[in-house]
């Protein structure tokens, strides 16, 4: 069983592994913006999807580039 | 003061001679003037540019050569899209500096080369994240139909312009309801054109698997010719389908026989306000469509959208975060840091989410043609509002605004946002859905329902 999520304790940590600094006047603000990103994201996770579905965002060659 | 005269009628009197471009151009001119100063929509105007443009219209018309379907219309478009010679600032402080563009935009390009002429730059949420443009930097966008209420956004400016009457034309971008969004708070029209539909090289990207830019106008005809002059082809977008142009005017006044229109129900008739839902129904009666459907995980997929939308535009700017996250507008900086901190698997798993949707709504499309739903929860609400109560229920007064528009453009669905008839209340709108690449069938409904009296762009009864 995973441990309840605590964004006060991942947001400080998440950007520090990206380098991205968060003010003190503007931490509580980033943690309760992700706490909403978590909350919706629940269920996206929790929504079984089959192995051969392919993600929406599709790379297309540039036109061009055969031959 | 006048008022602007729509895009086709501008268009007519020019290439007949009845007026010319350089006159109406400066009537434009002096109506931003005046009047933008309570709606604070411009954010740049184009003066001599629009007045060099406008004189070469009046010569080629002159010279016995054809100035084009849109010939003199004023234009003027959001500040993300670019403008030769002037910094894209996508309504940041950030960009300020920023080098000036070296040529216009696809769509403005596509634009005056049908003979309309850009008269400026319009305001709009910092970076186009949010639905209100109550932008920190450049002022809120007020609503020309109450100046103490937001415009919606991100497109506000855009919106605002057509309503107030300043312009005829404008142009927006559309994540997750940019353009729809503010289009029903202003009582205009505004289309949201399938995903790759339209060229967006040189335009400043939000979340980019989901952005299109699109005209706002004041009648379904009006917004037809210029979606006709948009529409091509772009190798410079890699989004942009290789398709030819589809032109809806020819197919304008085809009626609606034949086409099966229903109502959206389920998560489309919840969470909003009764106004908003009653409004749906007036078109549908109009129109004689009784039958309902319920489009599958509407609410699942506005929440993959959140996080899509939070992800690609986090990362678009996650270069100045790091260097310099306190000058992003208040209003946008905490969203844009919680958006670099997502895990990837959120992402990924959003975004197949979004196929296995697409796939659900394609098997719905059998069965109808066009889905009618509420635009807005509920009309514009004051600036600076930050919460709104709904069912006993404190929701965000912006963030809520996109709970009809976010699942459908997430599908990547042509949308055509239509203000519907409303005796002395604030605008709302409808939106008018078809399955991809179907703006055929959107127009042809838009034009009917406008004819049967039920659609109209109304004055505002402020300024």
């Amino acid at each position: 069983m995973a441990e309840p999520f605590d964004p006060a304790l991942y947001v400080p940590q998440a950007a520090a592994a990206l380098g991205l600094p968060l003010a003190p006047e503007d931490l509580g603000d980033v943690i309760s913006a992700f706490a909403v990103l978590a909350r919706v994201a629940g269920p996206v996770m929790a929504f079984p999807l089959p192995e051969e579905l392919i993600a929406a965002g599709v790379f297309v060659p540039n036109e061009g580039t055969r031959g | 003061m006048s008022v602007a005269a729509g895009v086709c009628a501008t268009a007519a009197a020019v290439r007949t001679g009845e007026r010319s471009a350089v006159e109406i151009v400066r009537e434009a001119l002096m109506r931003i003037a005046v009047r933008d100063g309570a709606i604070n929509a411009f954010t740049t105007i184009t003066e001599e540019r629009a007045l060099t443009a406008a004189a070469m219209v009046d010569a080629q018309r002159a010279a016995g050569r054809d100035p084009g379907p849109l010939a003199g219309v004023p234009f003027a478009v959001k500040n993300l899209y670019d403008i030769a010679n002037i910094a894209t600032v996508a309504g940041s402080h950030i960009d300020l500096d920023r080098a000036p563009a070296s040529r216009d935009a696809a769509l403005v390009r596509r634009l005056a080369e049908h003979g309309a002429v850009l008269v400026g730059a319009l305001n709009m949420d910092e970076y186009a994240y949010g639905f209100s443009t109550e932008n920190s930097h450049y002022g809120a966008t007020r609503n020309p139909h109450d100046p103490a209420r937001i415009a919606g956004g991100s497109s506000g400016g855009s919106a605002a312009a057509v309503a107030a009457s300043l312009v005829p034309l404008t142009l927006g971008s559309d994540t997750n309801g940019s353009i729809r969004v503010p289009a029903a708070l202003c009582g205009v029209f505004g289309l949201r054109p399938t995903f790759g539909r339209l060229s967006r090289a040189g335009m400043r990207l939000f979340a980019a698997s989901l952005d299109v830019g699109g005209p706002f106008a004041r009648s379904v005809e009006d917004l037809a010719i210029a979606y006709d002059a948009l529409q091509g082809a772009d190798p410079d977008d890699p989004a942009c389908a290789l398709c030819p142009p589809e032109p809806v005017m020819p197919i304008l006044r085809q009626g609606f026989g034949g086409i099966r229109v229903a109502v959206a129900t389920g998560y489309f008739s919840s969470q909003g306000a009764p106004d908003a839902f009653a409004a749906v129904e007036r078109v549908a009666t109009a129109l004689g469509a009784s039958q309902r459907i319920e489009l599958p995980a509407a609410g699942l997929a506005r929440a993959a959208a959140m996080i899509v939308t939070s992800v690609e535009g986090a990362e678009l700017h996650l270069a100045d975060l790091i260097a310099h996250a306190a000058e992003f507008d208040p209003m946008t900086r905490a969203r844009f840091l919680a958006g670099a901190l997502v895990p990837g698997a959120w992402y990924a798993h959003a975004q197949r989410l979004r196929r296995w949707y697409c796939q659900e709504l394609a098997k719905l499309f059998r069965d109808v043609d066009v889905v009618l739903a509420p635009a807005t929860p509920y009309p514009a609400f004051p600036i600076g509002q930050v919460s709104i109560e709904l069912s006993g229920q404190q929701l965000p007064a912006a963030g809520h605004l996109g709970v009809f528009t976010q699942p459908l453009s997430f599908a990547g669905l042509p949308t055509l946002a239509a203000p519907v008839v409303q005796a002395g209340s604030l605008p709302l709108g409808v939106q008018i859905v078809a399955a991809p690449w179907r703006e055929d069938l959107v127009f042809r409904v838009a034009a009917a329902a406008e004819e049967l009296g039920v659609l109209v762009s109304s004055s505002p009864i402020a300024g």
